[in-house]
């Protein structure tokens, strides 16, 4: 098991798609391939100091790349989308988390 | 929008400093104006071009660099507020210096401005003119009346007895010797030359004055030392000449035939009285300009003004305009003026120098006379200058009027027009 949380959160993922997101008090992150939910949770909980309601993650699968005639795949990773219970201060990792 | 004048002050004659402020709610809106427009430019992996939400954008690259285009979307608007609200009247683009400015902060600016110079009268009422005669004289209207003669002169061929004289045209034979030997182009048959043209070469044209229809003459004469064929210059020569025919202007008599002929009247009489009446009109049009250029040159004269350099300069850049435009419409593009004449931009800006700033100073007189006397145009005389330009343009006074309105609402240039002819108008009768 990783031990620490800035080992399991690897960066946000802001998009088009994660702004709309944040609406919803729902945020996304790149994580640690073998990271599971509750350590995803207690890790958010730990970095930005807000309450977690509910984690979902999804593998994004690898794909195949070529560069002229050399084949090569993009690392699979994991994508966490983690829901703030409504009372939670709001997390703001603009402002350099 | 809210802006307010700081303060304005002199820091030279004709150049000042304007402080003044714009609120947070103004430079706010600006910032979301300039973050519309810079967004659409912006691509960032993730989103769609134009499509970054505004706070992802501004952690990114932070608010600043939206504060140029910001800028020049508020300075524009509040800068002319200021200027209105400061009562003062720019005569040349403001040097702008931004003391504060952020994003939810009153902006600060200072601009310093050339205004419009003082003008301090000397006197221009009851300037004494020099009189200068433009009555007419009988001598001009015979002077027109000979130039008519001439131009409706008729040629006619002269009688046996007629010797050549100044002005007539004569038909010749010639052949030319130098040495005693013919020379190439020194010959042609029946040619055709108008005495007192100088065509030919010095002395040819004198000696065949007074020489008779059918008579054959020698005329000696020397090549000029510049002669385009360089095996003549400056020979002496011999011309054979055989003289075939005189023909001569002859004017048509001064009568009344001569009056229906040329014109619309009956009699030499009405064609007089008519060149004396244009004349007239003429003559008393260059008087009332002449008295008028006086005046305003005496009036411009005693006034002292310092003309600011921006003004002379912008006024330079309108003339050079003119000059160009008139250019255009010899069809002459400028740049091919510039290669022909080998004048160059600078040196015809010089040379308009002097006549911009006698422009400036002229207009600037005037304006300041116009706002001394109070002197303002009516609508009634508004309205009469509108049926006037209808009149000449041939359309409804309604038409002329949303016409010039849709470009000046104010109708303000027109109203500067009437202003100022009043003000020469007064001018010219108060003076002596």
């Amino acid at each position: 098991m990783l031990k620490n949380p800035r080992d399991i959160i690897k960066r946000p993922v802001i998009t088009e798609r994660t702004t709309d997101l944040m609406e919803e008090n729902k945020f996304a992150f790149e994580v640690d391939l073998r990271a599971n939910k509750t350590e995803i949770k207690k890790a958010i909980e730990d970095i930005f100091g807000v309450n977690v309601e509910k984690v979902n993650t999804l593998r994004v699968p690898s794909k195949k790349k070529r560069v002229g005639r050399h084949v090569g795949r993009t690392s699979e990773w994991k994508k966490a989308i983690v829901t703030l219970t409504s009372d939670s201060k709001p997390l703001n990792f603009f402002e350099g988390a | 929008m809210a802006v307010a004048v700081k303060k304005w002050e002199k820091t030279e004659k004709n150049v000042g400093v304007l402080e003044f402020e714009v609120g947070a709610e103004q430079v706010t809106e600006a910032l979301d104006q300039a973050f519309k427009k810079v967004v659409k430019t912006v691509s960032m992996p993730g989103f769609r071009k134009g499509k970054v939400p505004r706070a992802i954008f501004e952690t990114r690259y932070g608010v600043e660099v939206l504060y140029q285009d910001a800028l020049d979307i508020l300075l524009p608007i509040a800068y002319g507020q200021a200027v209105r609200e400061a009562n003062i009247i720019p005569v040349d683009r403001p040097e702008i210096d931004v003391v504060q400015f952020g994003k939810g902060e009153t902006a600060v600016i200072k601009a310093t401005v050339t205004v419009k110079p003082e003008v301090v009268l000397g006197d221009y009422k009851g300037l004494e003119v020099e009189k200068k005669d433009f009555t007419v004289s009988a001598d001009q209207v015979n002077e027109d009346l000979a130039n008519l003669q001439k131009s409706h002169a008729e040629i006619v061929v002269a009688g046996d007895d007629v010797t050549v004289d100044n002005g007539d045209i004569v038909f010749m034979d010639f052949k030319g010797f130098v040495n005693g030997e013919a020379f190439e182009g020194g010959e042609a048959e029946n040619y055709q030359l108008e005495i007192g043209s100088g065509l030919f070469i010095p002395g040819f044209e004198e000696q065949l004055i007074g020489v008779k229809k059918g008579e054959e003459k020698e005329i000696t004469v020397t090549f000029p030392e510049a002669y385009h064929v360089k095996a003549l210059a400056g020979q002496p020569a011999v011309f054979q000449i055989t003289l075939h025919e005189i023909k001569r202007k002859q004017l048509p008599a001064l009568d009344d035939e001569f009056a229906k002929d040329i014109s619309e009247f009956n009699s030499l009489d009405e064609l007089k009285a008519d060149i004396e009446n244009k004349l007239q009109e003429k003559s008393e049009q260059d008087a009332k300009n002449y008295v008028e250029e006086a005046v305003i040159s005496k009036a411009v004269e005693n006034a002292t003004i310092e003309i600011p350099q921006a003004m002379i300069e912008n006024e330079i850049e309108v003339l050079m305009n003119d000059f160009k435009q008139r250019l255009q419409m010899q069809g002459i593009p400028f740049d091919a003026y510039v290669q022909f004449t080998g004048a160059s931009v600078e040196s015809l800006q010089e040379e308009f120098r002097g006549q911009a700033e006698s422009r400036v100073r002229t207009g600037l007189v005037l304006e300041a006379i116009t706002a001394a006397e109070g002197i303002q145009a009516s609508d009634d005389e508004v309205n009469a200058e509108l049926a006037k330009i209808a009149e000449s343009a041939k359309m409804d006074v309604e038409r002329v009027k949303s016409i010039l309105e849709s470009r000046d609402p104010q109708l303000s240039n027109l109203k500067n027009d009437i202003q100022t002819r009043k003000t020469v108008e007064l001018l010219v009768s108060s003076a002596k």
